[in-house]
């Protein structure tokens, strides 16, 4: 009988031993990833620049090909020549070449764009190029379709909504923001998921002060049940004169001189 | 004929250049609280002083502002700027204030005005202006007695709410409560009602018997609550004017849990009988009741929905306390609260959209809101004991209250009145002279 | 396979009961079986030997074993020496539930006590039944005891 119990313990033991010490074996140490960290692509110029003669000429190219027996009146490319002729903003003929390159590959891939923005909070704008439309150049807001304005066979409303690239660079629109950041005392007594957008159209002077201002969908400021909207519409008017001069760039006054500014404060409440 | 349109067309985009539009997206500002100056009112020559039951107040100008500003600083969403900073005199800011003086101290509003105090009239006018945009936001005037200066310190203080926030104020309210003192074993209860800020305390019931749970009608006059008169806990109303009371019909049991309907006709509430306990509603003109539930669980804690059609309530039918909904006739009952943990008084916002209620789970008390489909659960505060919120006139504040926990010798209980915001900031202590417990909000007095 | 194998396998059993049983021991002098309080003490008498309370798990109004034991006793010394007094059955609630509801469930508790007396003879009409929710706690205390002590049912003389 002893021998037998012997064995048992014996062999009980083995077993024991070897599950002990193979466990350990089988346990894989968790691979040790890196966490993920999300890449904005943003494309920065070193400098400001505006491609509106890339754009215009693509876009009147194709439209001369659309119409060639009609003699067009090449004077495509005026406004892009006016552009020209603003000395810092003459892109080299190199750059020309980068920023085509730069353009064509931001309108291949409308939907990287659109993370793209979003994942930065500087880089809001999008830039929507319709090559089939001479009214290409066309300012293209959040709320704004893109069908009303084709409607629009003028290019008298060309305003042309510019990426930051096209007028302001990174760095100077960041500083607008955060200027105006600083001066907008959000109303807190706003309602959850309602439409909190007000976006105000200014005309400034070269030295960034308003001579202008303009609330675009002024129809809510008195309609019944959007008694907020007047409330936030005037912070956000508080906001931009309690912060003049506002911070613009130094030069290219042009280009600047119509500033539109879309208070959103959605984002700010969602938190 | 179609080649001169089209050179038509592209000299017009010769003559009209494109203009940039630079858009910037503003997504964020600061949540610091508004700042606003309030100036002290300006009291016209030929005012005589205030004489109430408790002082005589000389420069009601003055006390006006401060209950305006405290009122601001309670909301949570005005700063109201220290006086020794202002540089314009209350007169002059009146009658034509100096931006630019007030700009320099950083406010965005001011408020100013003036008041004349005769032997049984005081007359009151303000002015909102926006100092920023360097104009005239509301000019009113008021009149009344002058033992009302308070009110027309708390209308003033709406007023300049609603233009700021667009949403209507709240500060011309009162509060009912339970006043509490004595051991935690023998607490000694009366009925207390005071201004939302905690001024003009009164007391409307002696102490001689258990009161609990009162709640306002919608016209304010009355309030119902549940009385231990007699050794008999039933539901009461009692008229605060004339302070009469009366118990609400003839239940062979007892009656609690009472709340008014929207119309304030009817007073809603529970019976118990036999270990079961229902929703019943009595009408207040017609005296005719009519039994809502009939289950053999106990429903409780009944609350009309702002528009009347529908009522939440408190069941246990499913074996633990859950949220009920259902229509104003007892049809349609549908359970909303699924989470984990006990649910219990619901009470429907005055806007509609949301039902707060007072969550236990793992033994910590929770204050929330939901939406009417149950959906939303949102919890604002956790406590080791708190329940019964109440809502705001405005939907926009719960006040509550807190019992605190006692230590091994059964010493350091207490009881206190809290508010809240709906986004869940601004948890603030109401001070009361007593402790106290179920608060309940009334409605703006001012129509 | 002999004896000493079986006085060794009776020897691990024997003492392996012994352990399990100094638990369940330790359980018992805590005062409280499940969730119910147990004890003696806030116990007052109707008579000699007749408890005047029963306790109640948390939220529930069933009654215990020992709570039937209680009210058999009540119910007898009802129909004996206190056969001429009429009584009022108090319900009451620890204070860890909403203030309504707690109304509500101290009825139900009385009500439990009361429909129990019933089987046992004693009228209807000489029990009332009072809920006094968690307003009337016998123990101050903030922990599970004295929660415990307060979650009850007393029955009272009534004149």
């Amino acid at each position: 009988m002893t021998k037998s119990i012997f064995l048992s313990l014996a062999f009980h033991t083995t077993m024991i031993i070897l599950t002990a010490l193979s466990l350990p074996f089988m346990l894989r140490a968790p691979l040790d990833l890196p966490p993920i960290l999300s890449v904005e692509l943003i494309q920065i110029t070193d400098e400001t620049s505006v491609p509106y003669a890339a754009k215009a000429a693509k876009t009147l190219e194709k439209i001369k090909k659309e119409e060639e027996e009609k003699r067009v009146v090449s004077e495509q490319a005026p406004p892009a020549e006016k552009k020209k002729e603003k000395p810092d903003r003459i892109p080299l003929p190199e750059d020309l070449n980068k920023e085509k390159k730069q353009i064509v590959k931001k309108k291949q891939n409308p939907k990287e764009i659109k993370e793209q923005i979003r994942q930065s909070s500087e880089f809001e704008k999008k830039e929507l190029f319709d090559p089939d439309q001479i009214a290409a150049l066309i300012d293209k807001s959040k709320e704004d379709t893109a069908e009303t304005l084709k409607k629009n066979k003028k290019l008298t409303q060309s305003s042309v909504k510019t990426s930051f690239a096209n007028a302001l660079t990174l760095s100077q629109e960041d500083a607008l923001k955060a200027q105006i950041f600083g001066c907008w005392s959000l109303p807190l007594g706003l309602p959850y998921q309602k439409n909190l957008l007000v976006r105000i159209k200014l005309r400034l002077r070269p030295d960034g002060t308003v001579l202008r201002s303009e609330i675009l969908d002024h129809a809510r400021m008195n309609q019944p049940g959007q008694g907020f909207y007047k409330v936030l519409a005037e912070s956000a008017l508080r906001a931009i004169r309690i912060c003049q001069p506002l911070r613009v760039p130094p030069t290219g006054y042009e280009k600047w001189k119509d500033l539109q500014l879309n208070f959103d404060a959605n984002e700010m409440l969602k938190g | 004929m179609r080649k001169i349109i089209l050179l038509i067309f592209y000299l017009f985009i010769l003559i009209n250049p494109a203009k940039a539009l630079v858009e910037v997206d503003i997504t964020r500002g600061n949540l610091d609280p508004l700042p606003i100056a309030v100036s002290p009112l300006y009291i016209e020559s030929g005012s005589i002083d205030i004489k109430t039951e408790q002082e005589i107040i000389k420069n009601v100008g003055e006390r006006i502002s401060e209950v305006i500003e405290v009122n601001f600083k309670r909301s949570g969403l005005f700063n109201p700027l220290k006086k020794d900073s202002f540089v314009q005199k209350p007169d002059i800011a009146h009658v034509k204030p100096r931006f630019e003086d007030w700009r320099l101290i950083k406010a965005q509003a001011l408020v100013t005005g003036k008041v004349k105090v005769s032997e049984d009239k005081l007359r009151v006018e303000f002015r909102l202006w926006d100092t920023v945009a360097a104009k005239e936001m509301i000019a009113l005037a008021f009149s009344t007695t002058p033992k009302n200066w308070r009110r027309v310190a708390h209308i003033i203080s709406d007023k300049v709410y609603q233009r700021l926030t667009g949403e209507k104020g709240y500060f011309d309210t009162r509060i009912i409560y339970v006043s509490e003192t004595g051991l935690k074993t023998q607490r000694f209860k009366k009925l207390a009602i005071m201004d939302q800020d905690g001024a003009n305390v009164k007391y409307l019931t002696l102490g001689n018997e258990l009161v609990l749970t009162p709640r306002f009608s919608p016209k304010n006059q009355l309030v119902t609550y549940l009385s231990y008169f007699r050794n008999l806990p039933r539901v009461y109303l009692l008229d605060i004017e004339t302070g009469v009371q009366e118990v609400v019909g003839d239940f062979p049991g007892m009656t609690f849990a009472p709340r008014f309907s929207p119309d304030g006709k009817k007073i809603i509430m529970s019976f118990a009988q036999d270990g079961n306990s229902d929703i019943y509603t009595m009408n207040l003109e017609t005296r005719v009741v009519e039994r809502i539930t009939d289950h053999t669980s106990i429903d409780t804690s009944p609350s009309y929905s702002p528009d009347g059609k529908y009522i939440c309530f408190n069941s246990d039918r499913s074996g633990l306390q859950q949220i009920y909904v259902m229509r104003s006739d007892g049809s349609n009952v549908k359970r909303i609260t699924f989470g984990k943990g006990l649910y219990g008084t619901p009470v429907w916002s005055p806007r509609g959209d949301l039902i707060a209620f007072t969550k236990v789970h793992k033994g910590k008390f929770y204050i929330g809101v939901m939406r009417a489909d149950g959906s939303g659960e949102r919890l604002l505060t956790e406590n080791f004991y708190q329940e019964a919120p109440s809502w705001s006139p405005n939907g926009r504040v719960l006040i509550f209250y807190r019992e605190t926990k006692t230590d091994e010798k059964g010493e350091g209980f207490s009881a206190k009145l809290w508010s809240i915001d709906l986004t869940g900031y601004n948890e603030r202590l109401i001070e009361t002279e007593t402790d106290g417990s179920d608060p309940s909000w009334s409605s703006l007095l001012s129509k | 396979m002999g004896f000493r194998m079986n006085l060794r396998n009776f020897l691990v059993i024997f003492f392996a009961g012994l352990m399990l049983n100094a638990c369940a021991t330790v359980k018992k002098d805590s005062m409280l079986q499940g969730d119910v309080y147990t004890g003696s003490d806030t116990i007052e008498y109707l008579a000699s030997g007749v408890k005047d309370r029963v306790f109640f798990a948390t939220n529930k109004s069933t009654l215990t074993t020992a709570s039937r034991d209680t009210l058999r006793a009540q119910a007898a010394w009802m129909r004996g020496k206190g056969k001429k007094l009429s009584f009022t059955i108090e319900g009451h609630a620890d204070e860890r539930g909403t203030r309504e509801y707690n109304l509500a469930l101290g009825e139900r508790r009385a009500n439990s006590v009361k429909d129990y007396l019933m089987t046992y003879g004693i009228s209807g009409s000489r029990l009332s039944v009072i809920s006094y929710g968690k307003e009337r706690p016998v123990n101050s205390g903030s922990n599970p005891l004295a929660w415990s002590q307060n979650r009850r049912s007393v029955t009272v003389k009534a004149n």
